[in-house]
C-alpha cells in the first residue's frame, strides 16, 4: 500500500465525532481483502480479524491493534441574520487555526463551500491585535443570501475543515486529519505484513470512533474483540523550537509511550522487537492518562495490558499536522512485528 | 500568479503582453518601479485627460533567515494580521521553482497558561517546508525569498469567490477590459507596482502620467458578515462596487464623486458608497503627483481582504468594470 495514496483518499473523507459511519464502510472495504473476518459494530467501530497461522495448543492469544477513524469538527450552532453561521467545536479545535480558512458544510441537502471570517487589518484595534479569536468572533461566510443559508444550513449540521495533503521536502506531508489516518494507514501496512508473517496470535485491527472525545469507541471494541494485549497507534507530538522540555519526540521515528498505563514488560517486549528489527524508536513518559484509546482499553473488561506507539505529528489538531511518511511505514512494521512474536506463554511473568 | 510588491514579474509580463496585443508595442511603457504604463492617444485632445490605475502587487510574506531546524523565518510584507496565517499553506518562490511550506503553530494540547489567548507574533511563526536543517533550508529558500498564499481559486455560493490576491487582481483584470473602452481623450491604463508597501509605484505613473482625472480600480475592506453593526461593515459584498469619497490616502473630487454616482444610477449599475475611512490606495498618490489630479476610488468588496482567503462577489467586479465605462462615457459628454 502506497502510503501517500492512502492519506489522499482518506484525509478529505467526512468523519467528525459521532458521525463515522462512512468511513467505518469505507474502511471496511480497504480491511476486508487483508483479514479473515471484518465487522461493523453498534457504535461503527470497525473490527477486522486476522486468524493465526501458526498452531498453539491451547486457545491462541488474541493482540488488538487500534487506531482511531473519528476527526475534530466543527457544528453550526446558529445561522445569523446576515446568512452567515455561528459554530463550536467537535473536538479539540483551537479557534486560532480557523480564521480565513476554508470549510465543508455538511448539510441534508449536499455540500457547501465556506470561508472563515476575519477581520480585515485596517480594521482592527490595538486591543484586538494583543488576543487570538474566539469562537463567538468566528463566523462562516458561504457566499449565500441570507434566506438561502437558512434555507440549507440547520443548527447541528457538522462542518469540517479542508486540507489536502501536501508533500513536502523529505518526505514530509502536511494534511487535515493525520490525526489519526496516518495511524489507520500504520494498521493497515501491519495487516498487509502479517498476512505474509507466521503467527500464533489471533490480530484484531480496530478502527475505533469517538476518540477525540475520550475513548468511548475503544471501551466498546475491547469489549468485543476480548483481546488479551492492546496496541494502541496514535499520533503524538513531534518536536518544535521553544517546546517545553519532555513534552515532545523527534519526528522521524515511531514512539512509544511508557508510564503506568503502559504494562511494563510488554513495553520491554516492544524495545526487543523494535532492536530485532532495525526499527528506530524514540520513547516517552506519560505520567498518567496518555490521552489516547489505551486509557480506555487498559480497563476494558477485566483489564488489558497496553503498549501505545505514536507517530509524531506537527501541528497537531490543524489543518497542516505535519508528519513523516517514513514513521508511519516503520510504525506499521513495528506493530506487525510486535503482533507476530506474541506466542504461547507470552504472559509468562507479566506481573512479577 | 504571483506577485509581491516588487516582485511583479509574472503579473507584469503577462499584462504587457495583452496591453502589446491591443494597443501594440509603442504605446506601452515602463516607468522606474516597474509598472506598466498604456497610453491611448486622444481622438480628441479637448477631452480631460485620464488615468486608470489598479496595482499589480498582492500582500504576502518575506523570507528572513532559517533556524536550525529547518524552518523559515518571514517578515510580512504589505499588511498583515499574523493571526489569519496559522494552519495555512504558502508557496515559497514563485512559478515552478516555487515549493509548498505550511505555517503551524504550537497544538492546543501543549498550550499553557494565556497561549489560547494572545495573539502570535509574527516573529514567532515559521514556515516548515520539511527541510532537515539550515543549510538545506536555507539553500532552497535564501533570504528574500517572496512567499504567497497557496489557496486555490474557489468559486463558491451565489456568485462568490474565494481566493488570494483578489486586492488587485479583481482590478487588474478590470482595467485589461477596459483598454478598448469607448472614450475620445487620452486614456492611460496604469498596471502599478508596490501599492501595498505604499502606494509607490502610482507615485511614480502619477508622475509620468500628470493626468486630469485619476480613477483607481481597487479591492477593498469588506466587514459585513457575523452580526457586524452597520456602522463597521464598510461595504456589503453583492451590493456592487463601491465608490469611496475619502479614505486614509486620499479625498475623492466631489464632482467626479458625483458624476460617478449618477452614472451608475443612469444605467442602473448597482453600487455602493464606501462607509468607513479606511485603507489607502493609488488614488492618494495620483491625486498630488506633479501638479496634481481629481481622482475618485471604485473597489470591489472584499471578505477577508489581505488574508489567504479573501471573498468577492463576481457580479461585482462585473459592476466594476461598467460603472467605470459608464464613468467614462459621462466625461466624454462633458
Amino acid at each position: 500500500m502506497d502510503i501517500l495514496s492512502f492519506l489522499r483518499e482518506s484525509t478529505g473523507r467526512f468523519g467528525p465525532v459521532g458521525h463515522e459511519q462512512a468511513i467505518a464502510q469505507w474502511l471496511k472495504e480497504r480491511f476486508a481483502p487483508l483479514c479473515d473476518e471484518v465487522f461493523i459494530d453498534a457504535m461503527s467501530n470497525v473490527i477486522a480479524v486476522q486468524k493465526p497461522t501458526a498452531p498453539s495448543a491451547g486457545k491462541p492469544p488474541v493482540v488488538m491493534l487500534c487506531a482511531h477513524m473519528d476527526e475534530i469538527a466543527l457544528m453550526v450552532t446558529a445561522i445569523l441574520e446576515d446568512g452567515s453561521l455561528r459554530i463550536r467545536q467537535v473536538g479539540g479545535v483551537d479557534p486560532a487555526i480557523l480564521p480565513a480558512s476554508t470549510v465543508t458544510v455538511h448539510t441534508d441537502t449536499g455540500e457547501l463551500f465556506g470561508v472563515i471570517g476575519a477581520k480585515p487589518p485596517h480594521l482592527l484595534s490595538a486591543e484586538d491585535r494583543k488576543h487570538n479569536v474566539k469562537f463567538e468572533d468566528l463566523y462562516v461566510d458561504l457566499g449565500l443570501s441570507p434566506e438561502a443559508a437558512a434555507q440549507r444550513v440547520h443548527v447541528g449540521d457538522l462542518v469540517t475543515m479542508q486540507g489536502e495533503p501536501l508533500e513536502l521536502l523529505n518526505g514530509k506531508v502536511a494534511s487535515k486529519t493525520l490525526d489519526d489516518r496516518s495511524c489507520i494507514a500504520a494498521m493497515l501496512l501491519a495487516a498487509e505484513r502479517l498476512q505474509k508473517l507466521s503467527h500464533t496470535a489471533q490480530v484484531v485491527f480496530c478502527c475505533s470512533v469517538q476518540e477525540e472525545v475520550g475513548g468511548y469507541g475503544a471501551r466498546v471494541a475491547a469489549y468485543t474483540a476480548a483481546p488479551d494485549i492492546g496496541f494502541i497507534l496514535d499520533v503524538t507530538h513531534a518536536a518544535y523550537p521553544g517546546a517545553k522540555p519532555d513534552t515532545t519526540v523527534p519526528p522521524d521515528a515511531p514512539a512509544a509511550t511508557m508510564g503506568p498505563f503502559i504494562q511494563t514488560k510488554l513495553m520491554e517486549r516492544l524495545k526487543n522487537v523494535a532492536k530485532e528489527n532495525g526499527i528506530k524508536m524514540n520513547v516517552e513518559l506519560a505520567g498518567r492518562n496518555t490521552y489516547t484509546d489505551t486509557d480506555d482499553i487498559q480497563i476494558a473488561r477485566g483489564g488489558i495490558p497496553c503498549v501505545l506507539v505514536g507517530v509524531p505529528l506537527n501541528y497537531m489538531h490543524t489543518t497542516v499536522e505535519l508528519g513523516d511518511v517514513n514513521a508511519v511505514a516503520e510504525t506499521g512494521r513495528l506493530a506487525a512485528a510486535f503482533a507476530a512474536a506474541v506466542e504461547e506463554g507470552w504472559d509468562t511473568d507479566l506481573w512479577i | 500568479m504571483e506577485g509581491l510588491s516588487g516582485r511583479e514579474e509574472a503579473v507584469r509580463r503577462a499584462v504587457m503582453e495583452i496591453c502589446e496585443g491591443k494597443l501594440g508595442k509603442a504605446a506601452v511603457k515602463l516607468d522606474g518601479t516597474g509598472s506598466v504604463i498604456a497610453v491611448r492617444p486622444a481622438k480628441n485632445p479637448a477631452l480631460p485627460r485620464v488615468m486608470l490605475a489598479a496595482h499589480m502587487d498582492e500582500v504576502g510574506l518575506l523570507v528572513l533567515s532559517a533556524t536550525e531546524e529547518g524552518l523559515l523565518r518571514f517578515t510580512g510584507s504589505g499588511g498583515i494580521d499574523p493571526r489569519v496565517l496559522i494552519s495555512k499553506r504558502v508557496k515559497v518562490g514563485y512559478g515552478e521553482d516555487g515549493i509548498p511550506g505550511v505555517i503551524g503553530s504550537p497544538p492546543i494540547h501543549l498550550q499553557s497558561g494565556d497561549d489560547g489567548n494572545t495573539a502570535p507574533k509574527i516573529e514567532n511563526l515559521s514556515i516548515n517546508i520539511g527541510a532537515k536543517d539550515k543549510a538545506e533550508a536555507e539553500s532552497k529558500a535564501p533570504i528574500g525569498t517572496p512567499v504567497t498564499f497557496a489557496t486555490p481559486y474557489t468559486p463558491f455560493g451565489d456568485g462568490y469567490v474565494c481566493a488570494k490576491a483578489l486586492d488587485d487582481r479583481v482590478g487588474v483584470y478590470n482595467l485589461l477590459r477596459l483598454l478598448d473602452a469607448p472614450y475620445d481623450g487620452e486614456l492611460t491604463l496604469a498596471f502599478t507596482s508596490q501599492e501595498e508597501v505604499g502606494l509607490r509605484g502610482a507615485m511614480a505613473a502619477g508622475f509620468i502620467v500628470q493626468p486630469d482625472i485619476g480613477i483607481a480600480l481597487e479591492g477593498t475592506t469588506a466587514n459585513d458578515l457575523g452580526e457586524t453593526p452597520d456602522a463597521l461593515k464598510v461595504c456589503e459584498p453583492g451590493k456592487g462596487p463601491c465608490v469611496s469619497f475619502m479614505d486614509n490616502s486620499s479625498m475623492a473630487d466631489r464632482g467626479l464623486f458625483r458624476l460617478m454616482l449618477e452614472a451608475g444610477k443612469a444605467e442602473g449599475i448597482d453600487h455602493q458608497i464606501k462607509k468607513f475611512i479606511a485603507g489607502g490606495n493609488d488614488a492618494g498618490a495620483i491625486q498630488r503627483a506633479g501638479a496634481g489630479a481629481k481622482v475618485v476610488v471604485l473597489s470591489v468588496p472584499c471578505r477577508n481582504i489581505h488574508s489567504p482567503s479573501s471573498v468577492c462577489c463576481l457580479r461585482d467586479v462585473d459592476n466594476q468594470y461598467l460603472l467605470a465605462q459608464a464613468t467614462l462615457a459621462r466625461l466624454m459628454k462633458g
